[in-house]
């Protein structure tokens, strides 16, 4: 029988003794959302998969021995290891050369689900059927991520009002897109 | 006992919404909430693939500005950055009243119009395209324009100008009085001619 388990519960498993299927699902689960991390602080897709493979590592190293006290902290957990991982990967890889020789990289092999594909003539169609205010700021936000005070500046308003009109214009984008959540 | 794949799938009961994954993306959070939003992600796969929707949305949009294919009015900050990443701008800046010969050639990433006005003190303009008769056909409302502006950069869409003919395009700026009466600002004339291949009228 198959059953659904929750993260904790795949900690306790890997904490309590030899279990390459807890671990497998360990990393098919946070591997996504490790890299999805490395996306936005780390702005790079290699950078991002290398930031992945060392979080697993560490934290199947952790796990197997135990060192998570409260498994339903299992976020917090990766996240800190996420941050401190951030800073080892300026320091050199000897570390992750260790721990890749300890564990094997088969189990670490990535999963990246596939980026939603969007139709490119609806989009258009999309960001064209917004008000002019509303185009204006969603394709100077996102061109080159600029969101502050020289935007606000160009448009005559406050940084608040701004941001007011980039979720109003993203939530029509959105639902003009077909996204239903 | 086997592991379900997918069993982490469930609904998540603090879904995080899509603008505000937006700020998320773009960096413009406070750190707290910004931390908070991190864990988030790493326990919750429904929130990360609202995340990636946005994510998709971003690049789908940064895409059309670099096709230049919108019609829109953008900032001088916008078309330096342009230039900075290696695109090719075209530009037109015919005087009030006046008119300019234009075209575009399979080189240009962008066409703009830089349409002068006095602006100062003006709440609402609109930027109004009309055909080479005068008449209508497209209205900007409500255009973005900052206060005390002396002209108005519009991006026209060069996919449409690379396959229009020869044609002349007249563009208005009018704002409006106490008593909604329109009021132009400005006229400019754009005679389009033809550098690429292609038919000779529509």
């Amino acid at each position: 029988m198959d059953v659904a388990l929750s993260d904790t519960e795949v900690v306790r498993r890997i904490g309590a003794g030899h279990d390459p299927e807890a671990e497998g699902e360990l990393c098919r689960r946070m591997a996504p959302r490790v890299r999805l991390y490395g996306l936005r602080h780390l702005r790079n897709g290699d950078a991002a998969d290398d930031l992945t493979q060392h979080v697993l590592l560490t934290a199947l190293e952790a796990l197997r021995a135990g060192r998570l006290r409260e498994p339903e902290k299992l976020a917090a957990f990766v996240l800190g290891t996420c941050r401190m991982t951030v800073l080892d990967l300026r320091r050199g890889t000897r570390r992750r050369e260790r721990l890749l020789e300890q564990f094997g990289a088969d189990v670490l092999s990535p999963t990246h689900p596939s980026m939603p594909q969007l139709d490119h003539t609806q989009l258009e169609a999309c960001v064209q059927a917004l008000r002019e205010r509303e185009r204006t700021v969603i394709v100077m936000t996102f061109y080159d991520e600029r969101t502050g005070a020289d935007l606000a500046g160009f448009l005559g308003m406050s940084e608040a009002n701004l941001r007011v009109i980039r979720h109003r214009a993203i939530h029509q984008l959105r639902q003009c897109m077909g996204a239903t959540a | 006992m086997s592991i379900e794949p997918g069993s982490d799938v469930v609904d998540c009961p603090r879904p995080i919404d899509a603008a505000v994954l937006a700020d998320y993306w773009l960096g413009t959070l406070a750190q707290p909430e910004e931390s908070a939003i991190d864990e988030h992600l790493l326990g919750c796969d429904q929130c990360g693939t609202r995340l990636r929707e946005v994510m998709a949305l971003a690049e789908g949009v940064r895409s059309l500005a670099r096709e230049g294919c919108l019609r829109i009015v953008v900032s001088d900050a916008f078309l330096q950055r342009a230039r900075e990443n290696g695109l090719r701008v075209r530009e037109y800046a015919p005087p009030p009243g006046g008119s300019v010969q234009c075209t575009v050639t399979a080189d240009d990433d962008l066409l703009v119009g830089h349409l002068a006005a006095h602006l100062s003190g003006v709440t609402r303009v609109d930027l109004c395209l009309c055909d080479e008769s005068g008449v209508e056909q497209h209205r900007l409302r409500d255009i973005p324009v900052r206060g005390g502006a002396d002209s108005v950069a519009y991006q026209e869409s060069i996919t449409a100008m690379k396959a229009a003919p020869a044609m002349t395009m007249i563009a208005r700026l009018v704002t409006f009085d106490e008593g909604g009466s329109e009021q132009l600002l400005g006229e400019y004339t754009f005679q389009h001619t033809r550098s690429l291949p292609g038919p000779g009228a529509w």
